[in-house]
């Protein structure tokens, strides 16, 4: 008799724990929707809201703070002059962010890009910085039938011509970012080059563009090598490269390589003619902490604003503009180019709203293509293909140079 | 004996309710089936760890395998999704197969050799030269297949046939030599009890569990890099679960992961800048003050637990 | 090829630096810290510390770490091991134990440090390289090596010369029958601890000169390549580190050179042959059942 009540007690106390738990995990999770930048309670007809991720710990924080500070300013921006004016309901409306942390876990990022769509029903789908954290979203967007606004997941693999809920908006895809540094190099004449990138979607997708244009143009590199993303010790590779004679040298990796292997060629002692990285140009405070201005000098990079500055911009602020508003708004004394990048996403939702004749998905996707080609940000002219791709915004070559007063500029040579 | 056997069918029943009416109360389905997937990999765990003693560091190179051997079955043999998934189980067994020797390793040795196995799966999955094959370091994309409701579907039934299994092995002679080997091989061995080809066996079916699991998480999110789907925290979420559950019991990792799980989400929606901060000190909690799990709360008072 | 030899060696000796507290607490101790390579961080953040805001030079930072972390790893030993020894598989709970201190470490790390890569200038030891067999290496790989190689020496000094350290081996050689013989094994243990924990800060002092760029979540690499490090070496043993140390280096760089985008299997795929074809390690003796 005993024996049998334990086991009902057991089972009864498994039930009722069962079903708390999960009650208690639908409570804590609907409730408590972190929104940052809210200015009216409700989220019924007064209020657009726009979900979005970002990551404040983990592999990609470094680049996922300043997207997603980007677009809180952006959203502040609106709001100070009270809200956007959006055609589907005819009046200002203001911006509602709400955001939710992934940490740089892509798994954790598929839970909480379904918890944007199914509990919070945001209007207005916008995923976290780079192609990992995009990657999930695809599919989840696309079966909710909800436009992504893909702020830098430049993913090639992304943009299928029977998927019409993608549009990327601040970045080209990383396939045709190479070609004003593959015509550089043809047009300087530099017949020698090598190349060192590391193994992933975005560094290796330009290396192929990289390779076949300059194959080409009958160059054929030197030295042409892929090492895992992971590398932190470049000394061996970059005596290995420095062996080849290269007029030119193309490092191609995530920001922790570059920093990586441009320690390793000054604690070598390996002087290269002329070094590409990518990032530099994009997060220059970050190399600028890290190395001196002499140190920078001479690098080539891809330039980005603040180091490019579109005077042709007919939406949104202005390079100059926006940095002194960012700044006052983030309280820093610099930008970079994730910031503007941030901006320029929440730029194409702003402008999206106010050409869609309604709030439906497919009506601010086929609005996006409308003004496709006619937008001018200080991030470049915004113009997609069919399959939503980024084919504008497109980022020249240019090199770093010290100026009268010591201080770093760009010199754009394309 | 038969009250046992009634109370975990009970569980087993439970378990299904939950999950088959859990999203039309939650909408957030991927939450619910992403619970679905540590638990059901909580207990291969738990039939690893539990019933043989070996900690599976590296048990997400099994669900990684299975999550390229659908994806591979699907974009270069074509065949449908539920064929990929039985593809991607049968990778994970022929993995299994290949890395079996790790079993003569016992202890930390042989939780480190298999970490070091998972990420010698991801580095070869990952690597360039085979990108024909797996996509590289470019990913997969099996949008083709996409199916939220049916993938779901599969991922319950693997759940069930997971904690059917373990109810088998807590009740039947063939898990009782398993816990005989594991306190004593020696004695286990003496007493007639095939020690290698018992190991061997569940090392397998451990094995392809997790390959089922990862082929099944492969179709439901579609579009994954090799880094998602061989994720470290994978592993280590399975084998925490089941040691804040308590091994060796059906109810330990089922209980383990709707609460810790539960409490990650919860962490992770409200306050995430800490979280990284709480779950590291709710862990070494749990292992200082509860080394043998919550269920050990109920049987030190001599309260059997399924 | 001479200088992928000669930076393979030198390397290899910076590596076994790594492992070695790794490898000490689980000879004495039979536990696992999987937060090994998050005191690894530690130090070098340490380091970056004393550097960018009191300009001071990376050795004297380096002192000043051992006395703090020495003061912490005694405290951190009472509070945690004798605990998890009690418990029915300590070395299992103990991956997971230090597995949840590495969480805390590193969130706590990336609020202090930010997630940020930064670095320590590479030419703080003297710009000059230095001439090896006709390969010029930078000055900062000389001094991790130097350094690797005096607590390499200390540590033989400490197991072979003083008595705490003739009892910290009957330790590892057999803890209950250590601690019959009337060897204090709780205060023995908390000491080689404590040292365990002073040899992870010490290489961590001269990872940003080694490995370039650090971040707080750099912890868990490490902690792999340490014990792909020790177990190549052998579990148990400090000595067999250093080889264990020099092998994974030489392999290391002649696969960078060689083979490039299969350099990041070294560590995973030498651990595991090792652990399958010589269970004991290159220079271990007894039985691989820990």
């Amino acid at each position: 008799m005993s024996n049998w009540k334990r086991i009902l007690v057991t089972a009864a106390s498994a039930t009722t724990a069962l079903a708390v738990l999960a009650g208690c995990g639908t409570n804590s999770a609907t409730s408590t929707s972190q929104s940052t930048t809210s200015t009216t309670g409700a989220s019924s007809g007064n209020v657009i809201t726009v979900g979005t991720l970002y990551a404040s710990t983990g592999a990609f924080a470094t680049s996922s703070m300043p997207e997603y500070q980007g677009l809180q300013f952006w959203a502040h921006e609106v709001n100070a002059k009270g809200g956007v004016l959006v055609k589907a309901t005819g009046k200002k409306e203001k911006i509602q962010l709400v955001s939710y942390n992934d940490q740089s876990s892509a798994s954790t990022a598929i839970n909480l890009y379904n918890q944007l769509i199914t509990q919070n029903h945001v209007n207005v789908l916008v995923s976290d910085f780079g192609s990992v954290l995009t990657s999930v979203a695809v599919p989840i967007a696309q079966e909710n039938k909800m436009v992504l606004f893909d702020q830098t997941g430049t993913g090639a693999s992304f943009f299928t011509p029977n998927n019409p809920y993608i549009v990327l908006t601040s970045l080209p895809t990383s396939q045709i970012w190479p070609n004003s540094l593959a015509n550089y190099i043809i047009q300087s004449g530099i017949k020698k080059v090598g190349i060192l990138y590391c193994e992933n979607d975005f560094d290796q997708s330009q290396e192929a563009t990289l390779v076949q244009k300059l194959q080409a143009a009958g160059i054929t590199p030197v030295y042409n090598t892929g090492v895992p993303t992971s590398t932190s010790n470049y000394s061996v590779l970059v005596h290995n490269l420095a062996a080849t004679n290269p007029q030119m040298v193309v490092e191609l990796g995530y920001p922790n390589n570059d920093i990586a292997f441009l320690q390793a060629v000054q604690s070598t002692g390996v002087k290269f003619n002329k070094t590409f990285m990518i990032f530099p140009g994009q997060l220059p405070t970050m190399f600028e902490k890290d190395f001196s201005k002499q140190q920078l000098s001479g690098l080539y990079t891809y330039p980005t604003p603040p180091y490019i500055n579109y005077t042709n911009v007919n939406y949104g602020l202005p390079l100059p503009q926006f940095e002194q508003k960012f700044e006052q708004f983030s309280g820093k004394n610099h930008i970079n180019f994730l910031n503007v990048a941030g901006y320029t996403t929440g730029l194409v939702i702003q402008k999206a709203l106010e050409t869609s004749p309604s709030l439906s998905q497919s009506a601010l996707r086929q609005a996006v293509s409308s003004f496709s080609g006619q937008m001018n940000t200080l991030d470049g002219t915004f113009q997609i293909n069919s399959e939503g791709a980024q084919t504008g915004e497109t980022l020249p070559v240019g090199q770093f140079t010290l100026n009268s007063s010591g201080n770093l500029a760009m010199n754009i040579l394309k | 004996m038969r009250k046992r056997m009634l109370a975990n069918v009970l569980i087993i029943l439970l378990l299904f309710l939950l999950f088959a009416v859990g999203p039309s109360i939650y909408q957030n389905q991927s939450l619910i089936f992403q619970m679905m997937v540590f638990m059901a990999l909580a207990q291969g765990v738990n039939i690893l760890y539990g019933f043989t003693g070996y900690l599976p560091f590296g048990y997400v190179g099994f669900f990684g395998i299975g999550a390229y051997g659908a994806a591979i079955a699907v974009n270069l043999l074509h065949v449908p999704a539920l064929v990929a998934v039985i593809l991607g189980g049968f990778s994970a067994l022929l993995a299994g197969l290949v890395l079996s020797p790790l079993l003569r390793l016992s202890g930390a040795y042989f939780s480190i050799g298999s970490l070091a196995a998972s990420e010698i799966l991801y580095n070869v999955v990952s690597n360039d030269s085979l990108q024909p094959i797996t996509g590289g370091p470019y990913g997969v994309n099996l949008a083709g297949i996409f199916d939220e409701q049916t993938s779901y579907v599969v991922m319950l039934l693997l759940l069930v046939l997971a904690t059917a299994f373990v109810t088998y092995l807590r009740s039947s002679r063939f898990g009782m030599s398993l816990i005989a080997i594991r306190e004593d091989p020696v004695s286990a061995e003496m007493a007639g009890i095939h020690v290698v080809r018992t190991r061997v066996f569940v090392w397998l079916a451990t094995a392809v569990l997790a390959g089922l699991v990862g082929a099944t998480y492969a179709w439901h999110i579609s579009v994954f890099y090799p880094n998602t789907v061989f994720d470290l925290s994978v592993s280590i979420f399975a084998i925490v679960f089941t040691l804040f559950g308590g091994g060796t019991t059906v109810l330990g990792p089922v209980v383990g992961t709707i609460l810790l799980y539960g409490l990650y989400n919860a962490i992770g929606i409200s306050s995430p800048q800490y979280f990284q901060l709480i779950y590291g000190v709710l862990i070494m909690a749990l292992v200082l003050f509860l080394p043998n799990g919550l269920m050990s709360l109920l049987t030190r008072r001599g309260i059997y637990v399924p | 090829m001479l200088f992928t030899l000669i930076s393979g060696i030198l390397i290899g000796i910076f590596y076994g630096l790594m492992g070695l507290g790794l490898n000490f607490i689980f000879g004495v101790m039979k536990i696992v810290n999987l937060a090994h390579g998050d005191f690894v961080m530690l130090g070098a953040f340490g380091v970056y510390l004393a550097y960018s805001v009191w300009n001071l030079n990376p050795l004297i930072a380096l002192g000043i770490e051992l006395v703090i972390f020495l003061a912490i790893g005694i405290p951190l030993y009472y509070g945690f091991v004798p605990r998890l020894l009690k418990s029915r598989d300590p070395e299992m709970l103990s991956l997971i134990l230090f597995f949840g201190l590495s969480q805390v470490i590193e969130s706590l790390a990336s609020f202090a440090f930010g997630t940020n890569p930064d670095t320590v200038n590479p030419t703080v030891f003297g710009s000059q390289p230095v001439n090896i067999f006709g390969q010029s290496i930078q000055m900062s790989w000389i001094v991790a090596v130097l350094i690797s190689l005096l607590a390499m020496a200390f540590m033989y000094g400490y197991l072979y010369h003083t008595k705490i350290g003739i009892a910290t081996r009957a330790i590892m050689g057999h803890r209950t029958e250590a601690m019959s013989s009337g060897i204090n094994v709780h205060r023995v243990s908390a000491i080689a601890f404590a040292i365990g924990i002073a040899l992870a800060i010490t290489a961590g002092s001269m990872t940003p000169f080694v490995l370039g760029g650090i971040y707080p979540s750099m912890g868990v690499d490490l902690t792999t390549t340490s014990f792909a490090v020790i177990v190549i070496g052998s579990l148990g043993n400090p000595l067999g580190t250093i080889l264990g140390g020099l092998i994974y280096g030489i392999c290391l760089m002649l696969m960078q050179t060689y083979l490039p985008s299969w350099s990041s299997l070294v560590p995973y795929l030498l651990l595991i042959l090792i652990l399958l074809f010589r269970p004991s390690g290159l220079l271990g003796r007894r039985e691989r059942n820990a």
